[in-house]
């Protein structure tokens, strides 16, 4: 009898027994120290004789480092827009009012949704604007280069990883050797990566010298200038994590709807109309997905600058991970904590939008629940 | 063991699903609940069965009242219409799940197992996995599972309706064998009208939530309660005519129907079915139309004739649950024929008139 | 399988394709060819110019690999060992914690309300302030802060309040993937050290476990609602607990799933360097670290550095490999529906 009412007692409760751990965890080491850390951003940290003292200075360290002596680490030193410069602005404008005007299309205008609308596109528009002002000579502070990281790796890592996937998902033999080899840069750890992309790139002794030193670089030295050191990282990044969307949207392209095509390809429809009236609207769920899942990953990143090029030439290639890192190593634990929560808040209104206002978008297009 | 809903209400969200079923079996009876999609009859098994609950009344088995007790203490078996069989065991560790989960021993199991899966012919078979087998087999591997348990209950959800026409027809003779033998309590659910009438001892007829009528296959047939029931059951469905009535008459554009009732009222509905109508020689008959169909079903002809006074078309109602044609349609004798568009004269017999009131509800003498 | 997806290719257009496809194959491999070349020249050799082809431009030593092995043994050694013991544990804890919840959100009902997640986050506010200020140590402030919060809770449960559902928790969770390892790298870093258990094992694998958690969840959600619900409802009239019709019908429905999402957290934990950097020193030493640490003072020492790199990669390709294979052979292949 008491055995029946306790096994009763799990049954009933099986939901909540089987979610506690994971919840647990979460509030543990994910939840507890965020709040720590929000706490952390507003002190000072101070190494005394018998250990350390916080004491609360309010925004002082974000002030640091949004207009302080920290400006030109963090934001980038100001100076004139170049040509490139309002070219992104235009586009950023651009993509605003795209998404504006879909807004306004949708019919559904709720002040929640004008409040997050608000926030993303201000923020957005607000980060092109930094980006833009600090790109002369490249002295871009850590949060323009995390963006430059964030948005050139990913459009990248997209456009050959899905180009890949196409072409693998042709009437093509050997298909699984592909997908095998293809697979193996995800397996390699990051730091190795990066240590391997710095022989590579070694303009004397890496495998490609004799063609650096024909085309007449042979006294370039990639590591000095900032941006072929960013490049150099998107490029290491890129290696490695294209196999990603490779695998993904190699997957997506083999399960698309065949009565579709075969029907269209009957009505007369080209290859070019077949690919963008049936291929790719049933692709686009999953490639606005396998894109978030880039994005949220890639405002991580840390490993690729630290170690192919140590945050330099000076700070060029430093991310806000590294940034805090840095700080953090420094004792400076108020502002390696404000750092990483700017980098919190900047990443969670990208990413948030992003889904808003891509991803879900398309997933309904195609009929699947939000 | 009996099965009673009682009173028994269910709601999801604002969507009213079940209102006010109350339904009692007896002991070892097999009862059918009967409807279209949407009408609520799954859902009032799976309600049996503990897999939905209640929004307000009870459920009793035997005498107990199980409305809050978890479905794997309610000791009923269910035959899902997919058969649910686990694909990764074998026959035999289908069949003998329910008594694994129960502690018994594997010589018990075993033993027991044996003695079913004969019952259902399924004893070579035993080492074969779901996906190894026909759609006959499966069907055979869920019912022994469900007996395996020798349960106070049966519930089957459309266990035939995956199987194509003629092994349907087999197993129905199968199915009520098998629960004769055994003496289980069985609710069962379909929508095919054919496997109710020859299945049930009783049907529970379902309409959007509604109990339309509880009664024998015989009841429901000859005695039907309501206008939904009348167009439900029968096939090719029961004839319906608008009219009036007055004097112990039925008046309609097509002609006269004494009736003998003596009633007077301005809107009713007169059911008559096919094979209670004859096509007789001209001024013989009480309706007259022209001859629209013929169709040679096998042992008899089925006449579709447009009346006078109305145009031939076909309307579905609001479920695909029966078909109102304007075309009256009457059953001949196999030899019958006549040209198309000929003019006919139709006779009805009186014992097979039923009447119904302008809400559908049956109007009796 | 494959179809004409744009009509027959022309002889062209195959070549052009094939070209693409090996052309990309030899970017993914040329790198790791390097490595491996690496591993076996003599430092002189890496300092004159680049040597392309073993036996042909310079003869290979195994000098590299000797002196990670035998000279350094140990040191080699126990990041190795410390690297498959945290990967492992870490990758097991992490399907385990995830699969659980990632069924539970699938299948089961949660209504949590508003009000009870407000009332945590005031005591969780509550314990944070009490510990900062130092007014009492953080096991009396923990306590109190969960005490205050079952008080509360209890207390209102009758108060009305909107409810969540299943897909908020859904998101809450995965969500989580968002946050950037080092905001709370160092929170953990204090956690771990006020506690004492800072450069062991089980520090890393709790924090790895936290981290890769959210990405089962997602990625097995997906695999549980996709088994038949019927099947677990005939379990579950035969008699069988929640727990059991888990164990004995989802997960094994489920193993192609399970397979899938198991390398990846595994890479993901194997691979992993700036937790394990923040929360080791000496003992609980990592291979990435091991990696890093090669780039001493007087330059990177590049032949020891591949010889890391070799030996971290080959187990996980065999692994892949080995389950592809299974794949492919259908062992995994069926527990899926007939």
């Amino acid at each position: 009898m008491a055995s029946e009412r306790l096994d009763g007692f799990f049954d009933r409760n099986a939901g909540r027994l089987f979610i506690l751990p994971a919840v647990l965890l979460i509030l543990t080491f994910s939840l507890f120290p965020l709040i720590i850390s929000a706490w952390l951003s507003v002190s000072r940290f101070k190494l005394g004789r018998d250990g350390f003292t916080l004491s609360y200075i309010g925004e002082l360290n974000f002030k640091k480092l949004f207009t302080g002596s920290q400006q030109f680490h963090f934001l980038g030193t100001f100076s004139s827009i170049p040509f490139t410069g309002w070219l992104i602005l235009i586009v950023t404008a651009l993509l605003i009012g795209l998404g504006i005007r879909q807004w306004m299309r949708s019919g559904r205008l709720t002040v929640l949704g004008g409040i997050g609308r608000l926030i993303a596109f201000g923020t957005i528009a607000a980060l092109a604007w930094v980006f833009a002002s600090t790109m002369q000579d490249g002295r871009l502070g850590s949060l323009s280069t995390t963006l430059f990281y964030v948005v050139a790796g990913v459009s990248l890592q997209f456009v050959i990883g899905t180009g890949l996937a196409f072409l693998c998902a042709q009437d093509i033999r050997g298909r699984s050797f592909f997908r095998l080899v293809f697979f193996i840069p995800l397996m390699v750890t990051p730091v190795g990566i990066a240590y391997t992309f710095r022989m590579l790139a070694d303009m004397s002794l890496g495998p490609f010298s004799p063609l650096w030193k024909a085309a007449g670089f042979g006294d370039f030295s990639w590591a000095a200038d900032p941006w072929t050191a960013r490049l150099v990282i998107v490029i290491g990044d890129s290696w490695q994590w294209i196999p990603f969307i490779f695998i993904i949207m190699l997957a997506a392209f083999e399960s698309q709807p065949r009565d579709e095509i075969e029907a269209a390809e009957l009505d007369g429809a080209g290859p070019w109309r077949v690919f963008r009236d049936i291929t790719w609207p049933s692709v686009a769920p999953v490639a606005a997905t396998v894109v978030l899942i880039r994005i949220i990953e890639a405002f991580k990143i840390v490993d690729l600058p630290n170690v192919l090029t140590n945050g330099g030439p000076g700070i060029a290639t430093e991310s806000l991970t590294l940034h805090a890192f840095i700080e953090w190593r420094a004792l400076n634990l108020g502002g390696s904590a404000a750092v990483a929560y700017t980098l919190l808040f900047v990443s969670t209104i990208v990413c948030v939008a992003f889904f808003q206002l891509v991803v879900r978008p398309m997933r309904q297009a195609r009929g699947q629940t939000g | 063991m009996t099965v009673v809903l009682d009173r028994v209400s269910k709601s999801f969200g604002r969507v009213e699903v079940l209102r006010e079923l109350d339904v009692a079996t007896g002991d070892g009876e097999f009862l059918v609940l009967l409807g279209a999609s949407g009408s609520g009859k799954t859902t009032a098994l799976r309600m049996i069965a503990g897999l939905e609950s209640t929004t307000s009344g009870r459920v009793l088995i035997g005498e107990r009242d199980v409305t809050q007790v978890l479905p794997k203490n309610r000791d009923v078996a269910m035959v899902f219409q997919s058969y649910a069989l686990y694909p990764h065991k074998s026959v035999a560790e289908n069949i003998g799940y329910p008594l694994r989960v129960r502690g018994q021993s594997t010589s018990e199991i075993d033993r027991q197992v044996n003695e079913v899966a004969s019952q259902v012919q399924l004893d070579k078979l035993l080492g074969r996995y779901p996906r190894q087998l026909s759609g006959g087999q499966r069907q055979r591997v869920a019912l022994a599972r469900a007996m395996v348990r020798r349960p106070a209950a049966f519930l089957m959800d459309e266990p035939l309706s995956n199987l194509d026409a003629k092994l349907r027809g087999h197993m129905r003779t199968e199915l009520r064998r098998m629960q004769h033998d055994l003496g289980i309590t069985t609710v069962y659910v379909t929508h095919d009208q054919i496997e109710a009438m020859t299945l049930a001892d009783r049907v529970a007829i379902l309409e959007q939530g509604v109990l339309q009528q509880l009664g024998t296959p015989r009841e429901i047939y000859e005695d039907p309660a309501n206008l939904f029931v009348a167009g439900f059951i029968g096939s090719p469905p029961m004839n319906q005519l608008r009219g009036r009535h007055e004097n112990g008459r039925f008046v309609n554009s097509a002609g006269t129907i004494d009736t003998g009732l003596q009633r007077t009222l301005d809107s009713v509905t007169l059911g008559i079915r096919p094979e209670d109508c004859r096509i007789v020689d001209a001024s013989q008959g009480t309706l007259t139309g022209r001859l629209y169909a013929l169709e040679l079903i096998g042992d008899h002809v089925l006449a579709s004739v447009t009346l006078d006074g109305s145009t031939p078309q076909v309307h579905t109602g609001k479920t695909d649950a029966f078909i109102t044609a304007d075309t009256f349609a009457v059953k001949m004798p196999k030899d019958y024929s006549a040209p198309i568009d000929a003019r006919v004269d139709i006779s009805v017999a009186r014992e097979g008139i039923r009447l119904f009131a302008a809400n559908g509800e049956r109007l009796r003498r | 399988m494959s179809d004409r997806r744009l009509g027959e290719m022309s002889p062209l257009t195959k070549i052009v394709v094939y070209g693409l496809l090996i052309g990309w194959s030899l970017i993914v491999l040329f790198p790791l060819y390097w490595v491996l070349i690496t591993s076996v020249k003599l430092p002189g050799q890496v300092g004159d110019g680049p040597d392309y082809l073993p036996f042909i431009d310079f003869t290979p030593s195994l000098h590299a690999w000797r002196y990670i092995f035998v000279d350094l043994g140990s040191d080699t050694f126990r990041p190795y060992l410390n690297s498959v013991i945290i990967a492992g544990a870490s990758t097991v804890l992490a399907m385990a914690v995830g699969a659980c919840a990632a069924y539970a959100l699938a299948r089961l009902h949660f209504r949590p309300r508003l009000l009870s997640i407000g009332l945590f986050l005031v005591c969780l506010g509550l314990g944070v302030w009490m510990i900062g200020s130092g007014l009492v140590g953080w096991p009396i402030a923990a306590a109190s802060g969960v005490a205050i919060f079952v008080i509360s809770v209890l207390a209102l449960s009758r108060v009305r309040s909107p409810r969540l559902g299943n897909s908020d928790i859904l998101f809450w969770v995965i969500s989580q993937r968002i946050l950037p390892p080092v905001v709370a790298a160092l929170p953990i870093y204090i956690m771990f050290q006020q506690i004492g258990i800072l450069d062991t094992h089980l520090a890393i694998i709790l924090t790895y476990t936290t981290v890769n958690m959210p990405i089962v969840v997602w990625l097995m959600y997906d695999f549980f609602a996709a088994i038949p619900i019927d099947i677990e409802e005939s379990a579950e009239l035969d008699g069988a607990s929640r727990f059991r019709i888990f164990r004995e019908m989802v997960l094994p429905l489920a193993k192609p799933g399970l397979a899938a999402t198991s390398l990846l957290v595994l890479i993901l934990s194997w691979n992993e360097y700036l937790l394990a950097l923040f929360l080791s020193t000496a003992r609980a030493q990592t291979i990435p670290l091991l990696v890093a640490a090669q780039n001493a003072t007087r330059g990177p020492q590049w032949w020891y550095m591949s010889v890391l790199i070799v030996i971290m990669i080959v187990p996980v390709v065999l692994l892949t490999i080995l389950l592809q294979r299974l794949i492919a052979k259908g062992l995994l292949l069926g527990a899926v529906k007939g």
